[in-house]
């Protein structure tokens, strides 16, 4: 194994990424949020949801986290009867994408909240890196 | 001449803070990974207490960190106050609590080290 403070930051750098897709993600659906289709009773954009998976580093034997899925919500989406949308079927309803702008803002403080830690945590082990580094200076 | 006791001490301390900072950096950055257990190492007194204790593989895609120190520490699932419906039992608060606990621990050691360094050298110049 190698040094263990190198690993735990190979470790947050795998969290800050695996986080900072997710956000990519939310902000792809909070953009898409009232993306209607193209033609007349099209689908329009379907939620994405990201899942993790922790994976062994066989060369650091600890576990980095990575991005497992980047899958779609297979909730229904809204319908409302809008007529005069061009994406609107024979009937007038139009469909809308299965986003929750609650859903997606909660998710959104949460990936924020887990980035800053994982930002902590790398902060934290190049100080003490530092600090150990600093031994030899006034050796 | 052999090390000095405190100079030993000081480098167990830091070899375990640092294996114990490795656990919490895994916990932190699978904070939400569904189904991901907590872990954290046996104390520092009951690693000192033991002479020898190796480390306790619970399953058998466990691989030992072999080479080097701190292979001695055990790795215990940390008492989580909940699991999450995805089966995630990391607790972030207290996650930076311990990271803050590993901060000024790690801290403390390496000033030791540097104090007795210095004690030495006063005694030899």
């Amino acid at each position: 194994m190698s040094d263990p403070l190198q690993a735990t930051l190979r470790i947050a750098g795998s969290g800050l990424e695996a986080q900072s897709v997710r956000l990519r993600v939310i902000s792809e659906n909070i953009a898409n949020a009232q993306s209607t289709g193209d033609t007349p009773g099209a689908d329009p954009y379907t939620r994405q949801t990201v899942s993790f998976d922790s994976v062994l580093d066989r060369s650091l034997g600890v576990p980095l986290v990575k991005i497992k899925t980047i899958g779609q919500d297979d909730a229904p989406f809204k319908v409302e009867h809008d007529p005069g949308n061009p994406a609107a079927d024979a009937g007038g309803f139009v469909k809308l994408p299965n986003v929750d702008m609650l859903t997606e803002l909660a998710d959104m403080r949460e990936a924020n909240r887990t980035y800053e830690a994982n930002l902590q945590v790398a902060k934290q082990s190049a100080e003490l890196l530092g600090q150990t580094v600093n031994l030899l200076k006034d050796a | 001449m052999s090390q000095p006791y405190v100079l030993q001490l000081a480098a167990q301390r830091t070899q375990w803070l640092s294996a114990r900072d490795v656990l919490i950096a895994g916990n932190i950055a699978n904070a939400n990974t569904p189904g991901y257990q907590a872990t954290d190492l046996q104390p520092f007194s009951a690693v000192l207490d033991s002479a020898e204790v190796s480390m306790a593989s619970t399953n058998p895609a466990h691989m030992t960190p072999g080479g080097d120190g701190f292979a001695e520490a055990r790795v215990v699932e940390s008492d989580a106050p909940e699991t999450t419906l995805s089966g995630n039992s990391v607790d972030i608060e207290n996650e930076m609590i311990k990271l803050g606990d590993v901060n000024r621990e790690y801290t403390m050691a390496t000033n030791i080290k540097r104090v007795i360094h210095q004690m030495i050298m006063s005694a030899l110049k």
